[in-house]
């Protein structure tokens, strides 16, 4: 208990216009990597941005450290977890330093400056991101997978225990792809973090993520191990769409089945 | 590093201030030292030194150091709300007039006129007028739902314009035997000016509230989401600053009246030039809204004496080609 | 349209803002008054004058160096044989054409106050509705003398005549011109005032349409000459009536004044207007601004131009005309 990052309580997610889906109930505990998977509309950002607190959920509650989110600071919130969101927004102008930077703000008081060894731990999480050589470029200017690399830099800056990912491998090559993922994996893994990524690969969610949540869009939800969770016919029915199974010595593999 | 476009050039904050603290006095003593009536750098001297005849000591500590002094406060006021706007409504066109707080000033201070109260009273109700502004487009704003920055904007916007027709309708339903002081006040006039401590005060509280919130306000202007879940408090932040702006804004107005162009014009050349810290921002705007204005007004008051221009025009002469400049060089 | 030839209302001001001003501005002067004559306070050479704020200006001596602050000021200053003590006056004083010649030290509305300090004046003539408040506050702060005028009637600038002729020293003169006024006024009242009325609309200004009420200076000269405004118990002083109300009052005349002096451009819209009465009997008539819009003795002159337009307007009246 002491050790579990977020806990799901009998959660509903509040969509406009949709009625009330099925609850979720379940703790994420270190070491484990949530996947959400479904169509769009099914709710996943609106999920994730209840989780984060930035939402009220229709019914049900997300506790931390066994609290109510809205019964903690805004702070200590910001310190236990952070989200990367789907799409990013620069407004006026900045580096790409500073923008990672920001990362540091749930952990200074008002009156302190970036320390030195902040800058270290922000340009430490540009090089995993593969971004130091542009430290000093405007964020205007990044490409579309600069940015959300950058999003992710930000991230490790603030390092906190759970990672709420919002469809993390949106806009990135092949290679960053994995890259993020794996780097995704290994924080998890090797330093008992938590992680609930959004997205859309079936293959890459089959092969990087300990648990799944299926979200249904007319609300109904399914959860649990990616193994257990994993059968054809429920993914089939999530995305409508014919699959095939492939076995392969790497593990499963599914495709979609292209229409007559 | 690629040749497109680089950081601005990140000098350290200390030699920013610096520098525009010695460019500030540098205008408070060129202001002080010229007028309409030309006094030597030694007769300058002499009255420092406390000697001096009386007519300059006269001209330059009841008239020059005055006027001087609310210059520069009312100008590093209107630059300061005008960061604040800037930032709380994620737009860069944002000005200290945009939510209507100029146009209510404005109508308080004309009842006043009108019911012929005297001087104090005008400023009071100007203040009273700006205020009760804020509240309203604040509350109309928030309506039934959260507000947007786009749903403030056009709310001010509107309710700027209402405040527009409201002062045209009482200058033409009752011209005041004011009317002409009053006009001159609608164009901004550092003239009727009153040497009080006000904006003094206003400016180092502001600065002193702001500062410590800057790095929120940072993050603050990447949006609401994102601030949020850093750890930034948005609503009561949003609160905080608007109340800021319009307070700091309410004064400047009942100062010298509604200036425009400084609260726009010097954020953003700053920005080109410092970057968008805003803990680096606020203090600079401070000093260099400031200098604009004390420089304009000297030559408001200099040019062609002994008739004296509104101010508000060579702000605009003197900011447009200088931020234009910054822009071309800067090519981001 | 400051001063000069553009409409310029002013209401009395409230007692109670005059009793305030004068608690404010007692002390100042009393302090002054102490300074160099302490010792026998106010002695009988004092020179003592009460403005039109209700306020007493005391001056040791004739003031020798005066600032001006409207051009009607400068004319009236000149009409009692100050002119020559002018030291500095605002733009647009024009009469006499002496005037011109005066260091100006900005306009009515906008004073350079450097300047003003810098010609060392020791009497400020003020025009109380037309010069902004602030700097002649701070002005009196200073210590500076000032005078508020405010004529607002015929007797209001005979009375405004004879106080500044006691101010500079030249009382007789002053009060030979004062006579004057009075009697050239008085004989228009004798001639005219009891004439059958004739309905005329004043023109003060063209866009926007401006007039005067009955408590205006020229609602006043209206009265004298036996007209009769028909806008006259409109509140404002310078009301800004449609043209659509002048159309429907149908006066039997129509006064204006102009952009100028000799421009009778405002006159000519209502020509087309061929159902009025004043258009079909040709009662048009101009009289040049700065006789009837400045508060000086010229204002006898437009006064008397102006009830010659009026007899005239009755001299065209047809045999249905009332007696």
């Amino acid at each position: 208990m002491s050790t579990t990052l977020l806990t799901l309580e009998d959660l509903v997610i509040d969509i406009p216009g949709r009625a009330a889906g099925m609850a979720l109930d379940f703790p994420v505990l270190p070491g484990q990597c949530w996947g959400l998977l479904g169509p769009n509309g099914a709710g996943k950002t609106t999920l994730l941005h209840t989780l984060a607190g930035l939402r009220r959920p229709r019914a049900g509650r997300v506790l931390l450290d066994g609290k109510g989110l809205q019964n903690v600071p805004r702070r200590r919130i910001a310190q236990r977890l952070g989200l990367v969101f789907q799409d990013h927004y620069d407004g006026f102008p900045s580096t790409v330093l500073e923008t990672a930077l920001i990362g540091r703000h749930p952990f200074l008081r008002a009156w302190n400056m970036e320390s030195a060894a902040d800058h270290d731990l922000a340009r430490r999480a540009l090089t995993q991101m593969d971004l130091e050589a542009l430290a000093g470029r405007q964020v205007q200017t990044l490409s579309g997978g600069e940015r959300q690399r950058l999003a992710l830099a930000t991230l490790l800056t603030q390092d906190p225990p759970l990672w709420l990912l919002d469809e993390p491998t949106n806009h990135l090559d092949l290679h960053h792809q994995v890259a993020v993922l794996d780097l995704v994996r290994r924080e998890v893994g090797a330093r008992r973090r938590g992680a609930v990524l959004a997205l859309h690969d079936l293959n890459l969610a089959v092969i990087y993520c300990t648990h799944l949540v299926l979200m249904y869009p007319d609300g109904g939800m399914c959860w649990g191990p990616t193994d257990a969770i994993f059968h054809v016919q429920a993914l089939e029915r999530l995305f409508q769409q014919k699959l095939a199974v492939v076995d392969s010595p790497e593990g499963l593999w599914i495709r979609p089945v292209p229409g007559a | 590093m690629t040749a497109a476009s680089t950081s601005p050039p990140t000098h350290g904050p200390a030699l920013i201030l610096g520098t525009l603290g010695v460019v500030a006095a540098f205008s408070v003593l060129a202001s002080v030292m010229l007028g309409s009536v030309p006094l030597s750098p030694g007769e300058v001297r002499a009255v420092f030194l406390g000697q001096g005849s009386d007519l300059a000591r006269m001209l330059i500590l009841e008239l020059r150091l005055p006027r001087t002094l609310a210059a520069f406060a009312t100008g590093g006021l209107l630059a300061v709300a005008g960061a604040l706007m800037q930032v709380l409504l994620r737009n860069p066109l944002a000005d200290p007039y945009v939510l209507g707080i100029s146009g209510g000033a404005a109508v308080g201070a004309l009842l006043a006129m009108i019911s012929g109260l005297g001087l104090a009273w005008v400023s009071g109700s100007a203040f009273a007028g700006a205020l009760l502004s804020t509240l309203i487009v604040f509350g109309l704003a928030h309506g039934t739902g959260s507000w947007t920055p786009t749903r403030l904007l056009l709310t001010g916007v509107v309710v700027a314009a209402g405040w527009g027709a409201v002062i045209t309708f009482l200058l033409a339903v009752r011209p005041s035997p004011e009317l002409p002081g009053m006009l001159y006040w609608l164009m901004g006039d550092l003239a009727h000016a009153r040497g009080n401590a006000l904006p003094w005060l206003t400016l180092f509280v502001t600065i002193g509230l702001a500062l410590p919130l800057g790095r929120s306000l940072n993050i603050l202007a990447r949006g609401p989401l994102q601030a949020a879940v850093l750890g930034v408090p948005v609503r009561r932040l949003e609160w905080t600053v608007y109340l800021l702006a319009a307070l700091v804004t309410a004064v400047a107005v009942t100062t010298a009246g509604t200036i425009g162009f400084v609260g726009l014009i010097i954020p953003h050349m700053l920005r080109l030039v410092i970057g968008n810290d805003q803990r680096l921002l606020l203090p600079a705007s401070a000093l260099a809204g400031g200098v604009l204005l004390t420089l304009a007004d000297t030559l408001a008051r200099t040019i062609i004496a002994p008739e004296q221009l509104p101010v508000g025009v060579i702000t605009a002469m003197l900011g447009v080609p200088v931020f234009l400049f910054l822009l071309y060089r800067s090519r981001t | 349209m400051t001063g000069g030839a553009g409409g310029s209302g002013w209401a009395p001001v409230p007692a109670d803002a005059r009793a305030r001003r004068r608690c404010v501005a007692g002390p100042a002067l009393a302090l002054w008054l102490c300074l160099p004559f302490a010792p026998a306070g106010a002695s009988a050479q004092d020179i003592v004058a009460i403005d039109d704020r209700d306020r007493s200006v005391q001056l040791a001596k004739p003031a020798q160096r005066i600032v001006s602050l409207a051009p009607h000021l400068t004319e009236l200053l000149f009409a009692v044989g100050a002119g020559d003590r002018i030291v500095a006056t605002v733009a647009h004083a024009d009469f006499p054409a002496a005037a011109r010649e005066i260091p100006r030290i900005g306009t009515a509305t906008q004073l350079d106050l450097e300047r003003l300090l810098a010609a060392r004046p020791d009497l400020v003539i003020a025009w109380d509705s037309g010069n902004p408040r602030s700097p002649l506050e701070r002005l009196e702060r200073l210590g500076l003398t000032v005078y508020y005028s405010e004529p607002s009637d015929f007797a209001g600038i005979a009375d405004d005549l004879r106080r500044l002729g006691r101010l500079t020293g030249s009382d007789d003169l002053a009060e030979r011109t004062a006579q004057d006024f009075e009697d050239a006024i008085n004989a228009l009242r004798v001639r005219y005032s009891e004439r059958p009325p004739v309905t005329l609309f004043y023109q003060v200004w063209d866009r926007p349409l401006m007039t005067v009420n009955d408590t205006h200076l020229i609602g006043e000269a209206i009265r004298l000459c036996g007209g009769r405004n028909i806008f006259g118990d409109l509140e404002a002083l310078v009301p800004r009536p449609g043209k659509e109300t002048v159309l429907a009052s149908d006066p039997e005349a129509i006064v204006s004044g102009g952009p100028g002096e000799d421009r009778q451009d405002w006159l000519e819209p209502w020509a087309k207007w061929t159902s009025l009465t004043a258009v079909r009997r040709d009662n048009l008539f101009f009289i040049p601004p700065s006789l009837i819009q400045r508060h000086t003795p010229r204002i006898a002159r437009g006064t008397r131009m102006l009830c010659e337009a009026l007899e005239t307007a009755r001299s065209r009246r047809g045999p249905e005309a009332p007696p």
